[in-house]
């Protein structure tokens, strides 16, 4: 079976312009080499849902820094089950207190990574979680 | 000693110490930029022309300090960042911080307000009050300043894309004040630049947003003298990654294009730059780079405001700087060391010179701060000014052969970096085509990568690590109701306002917009009245979104 390049969308929801972190991300993976999309500043949930979809991404990479991460980050996921898309690994990452990682991971966030991170673990983080999806979903299509 | 003495001694003392040569420089010792670092200065490091290279403190260049007597004159203005939640919240935290001796407070604004949103606006779901205070209309900025006198305080804001619309709120104020608007002092960010390349709170295009930062600074050349309208805030590349060479050369080539555009208005040179400043970043990392960093400044500003501009007011030659600690250089494990880290970028702005401190409180990396920690944070700068005698003697370091020879290798390296851009098609160009994001993103992943393979310690993180308790810090929390209390007070204002007035406000700042800029259609005027109508944040701007449009930075990254 052939190996997919894994699909990622990388953005901002929000009003939160502070993007150091999530370009270092963009890169590692351009890196790595994912195909990476990374809609940039100021994005509504719903514009971010709405390309996830459209592209066929297998991870959804958010960034919140502004502290408003609990509200964006409920709204993607809800966005992303009613639009039946949570198939789509919805990570996230940004200025995140440690007790709201739990919370995070309630709404469905399967991880977070905060400023302590280091880009090889999230590069083979999102590489793993990007396979599985694809198997999960176009597995027997493309076997 | 001739020079050439003094080489052939060096070489001798190396030679005689050839062993310990051969293991301390056996892997490049290198600073933040990539900077080569030497195990020692002499005196071949540095020129020999002082009176021209380095010169006295009060006198051009103004290497050594804006004043012939350094901090005996004046000492650094303690300036912490502050405000949340509601209008009415940071009045009561301002009165707190004057109370304490502590001025100027500098106000932080909301992400909606700085994007021009009211609260009520879909967008501003979830961000009402949460990083700065919640502004919509001038009865805000009323509530803010009750029973502070706007003649007496200096009023800071960090605003840029909507600054002009808070200036029109102050200029408001002071008037029902009664305050004489020639004393009036206080600071709108109004680098709209960098919001472009760094910071990423940005709303209209890059052309029509350089012409309200015109228009600001042409009115305050007119009628608020004292006022300070541009702080050029090179600290937010820094924050955004950006290594020391370009956090100095995109700050000056932003100032330049403002400076080149704000003249080309017809407002003479000496009217307006001696009110323009700069806020820097300070690290507690590479000290002796960092006082470098702001020798620097004041040469290269000082140069160029001279031969390249006119200026002849001395007040427009000197370099004012704001030297503030930034949150990334500041860790979550261990945060008590985070005391120690503002303590000597404390230390490294006094060593610099420069006129105003800013530093981050050790729980910032949780949370807006805790008053607690505001006041370690202040008492930090206390200790710095009155326990160390750093302020007794101008430009300590001047004449150390490590610091002037720093000095001299930042500058050529930070005047070749605006050549560059200038022969590229200047800034404006830079922030259109990408190039100033993409190469801030280079130096973040440079920095990154050299964090991660251990090359650079922060202490706690990748060296130096202890278990700690988990017990969650949150220095402040915003109350889960503010949101919809500034949403009902947005829309209660809308009810109880003079609707007609504020409308047709908004109208003229339409009409205006559309005109050609110029003196005659500078739009502070209509703003002036839309504000003075109660007219709101987010009115006023869509009335300038609907003739300017939106910038859209995608493709841009």
């Amino acid at each position: 079976m052939e190996k997919r390049i894994p699909r990622i969308l990388m953005g901002k929801p929000g009003l939160c312009g502070h993007d150091r972190g999530i370009m270092l991300v963009v890169m590692a993976l351009r890196d790595a080499g994912m195909e990476v999309i990374y809609s940039g500043r100021h994005n509504s949930p719903e514009q971010l849902v709405k390309v996830a979809i459209q592209e066929d991404v297998d991870v959804l990479g958010v960034s919140v820094l502004s502290g408003a991460h609990l509200s964006m980050c409920g709204r993607v996921a809800t966005l992303l089950r009613e639009q039946g898309a949570e198939d789509i690994v919805l990570l996230a990452g940004g200025f995140i207190p440690p007790e709201d990682i739990p919370k995070l991971k309630a709404l469905n966030v399967r991880e977070v990574f905060t400023e302590g991170a280091k880009l090889d673990d999230i590069v083979a983080f999102v590489r793993r979680v990007s396979e599985e999806r694809h198997q999960r979903v176009h597995g027997m299509a493309a076997s | 000693m001739l020079r050439e003495d003094l080489t052939i001694a060096e070489a001798a003392w190396r030679e005689g110490h050839a062993s310990e040569f051969a293991e301390a420089t056996a892997k490049p010792v290198t600073c933040e930029d990539g900077l080569p670092l030497k195990p020692l200065y002499t005196p071949l490091d540095v020129g020999s022309d002082y009176l021209e290279e380095i010169g006295f403190p009060g006198d051009f260049p103004y290497t050594r300090g804006n004043d012939a007597t350094g901090y005996r004159k004046k000492l650094w203005t303690i300036s912490p960042y502050a405000g949340f939640g509601s209008p009415r919240e940071t009045n009561e935290l301002f009165r707190k911080l004057i109370d304490h001796g502590a001025l100027p407070p500098y106000m932080a604004l909301d992400l909606p307000t700085q994007l021009g949103l009211d609260p009520d606006d879909p967008m501003a779901a979830g961000e009402v009050g949460l990083s700065g205070t919640s502004i919509a209309s001038l009865r805000d900025w009323e509530t803010v300043f009750d029973g502070i006198s706007l003649e007496q305080t200096f009023a800071g804001t960090v605003v840029n894309a909507p600054a002009v619309v808070i200036l029109a709120m102050h200029v408001v104020c002071a008037q029902k004040q009664g305050a004489d608007l020639t004393k009036v002092r206080g600071n709108i960010q109004n680098d709209i630049l960098k919001e472009f390349t760094a910071r990423g709170n940005f709303i209209f295009p890059v052309e029509p947003s350089i012409r309200l930062l015109v228009d600001s600074v042409e009115y305050c050349a007119k009628h608020l003298p004292s006022y300070w309208p541009v702080n050029v805030t090179g600290g937010h590349f820094a924050e955004a990654g950006a290594n020391r060479v370009h956090e100095l050369a995109f700050a000056f080539s932003d100032a330049f294009t403002y400076i080149e555009r704000i003249m080309a208005r017809g407002v003479p040179v000496d009217a307006f730059a001696k009110n323009m400043f700069f806020l820097m970043k300070t690290n507690h990392f590479d000290l002796f780079e960092e006082v470098a960093k702001f020798r620097v400044m004041r040469k290269v500003w000082a140069r160029r405001l001279r031969d390249r501009y006119g200026a002849r007011d001395p007040e427009s030659l000197k370099c004012k700087i704001l030297g503030a600690s930034g949150g990334s250089q500041l860790t979550r494990e261990r945060p008590e060391l985070n005391i120690a880290r503002t303590t000597l970028a404390c230390l490294a702005s006094a060593l610099g010179g420069v006129q105003l401190v800013s530093l981050r409180t050790m729980d910032e990396v949780f949370g807006i701060p805790s008053h607690e920690a505001e006041m370690i944070s202040i008492g930090t700068q206390h200790v710095v000014a009155y326990e160390t005698g750093v302020p007794d003697v101008t430009d300590p370091l001047g004449g150390s052969y490590y610091v002037e020879s720093l000095t001299r290798e930042y500058e050529s390296r930070v005047l070749a970096e605006i050549e560059r851009i200038e022969a590229e098609g200047g800034m404006i160009r830079a922030v259109e085509t990408g190039s100033v994001r993409r190469a801030i993103a280079q130096d973040a992943y440079q920095a990154q990568v050299a964090l991660e393979h251990g090359e650079k310690v922060k202490v706690g993180v990748n060296k130096f690590r202890i278990e700690e308790d988990e017990r969650p810090r949150r220095p402040y929390i915003l109350h889960p109701e503010e949101e919809g209390r500034r949403v009902a007070e947005v829309q209660a204002l809308r009810r109880e306002r003079d609707s007609t007035a504020a409308a047709a406000a908004l109208d003229e700042i339409r009409r205006v917009a559309r005109l050609p800029e110029g003196s005659d259609t500078n739009l502070m005027y209509p703003i002036i009245e839309a504000v003075r109508s109660y007219a709101t944040v987010g009115e006023i701007c869509k009335a300038l979104k609907d003739v300017f449009g939106e910038y859209d930075e995608r493709g841009r990254v």
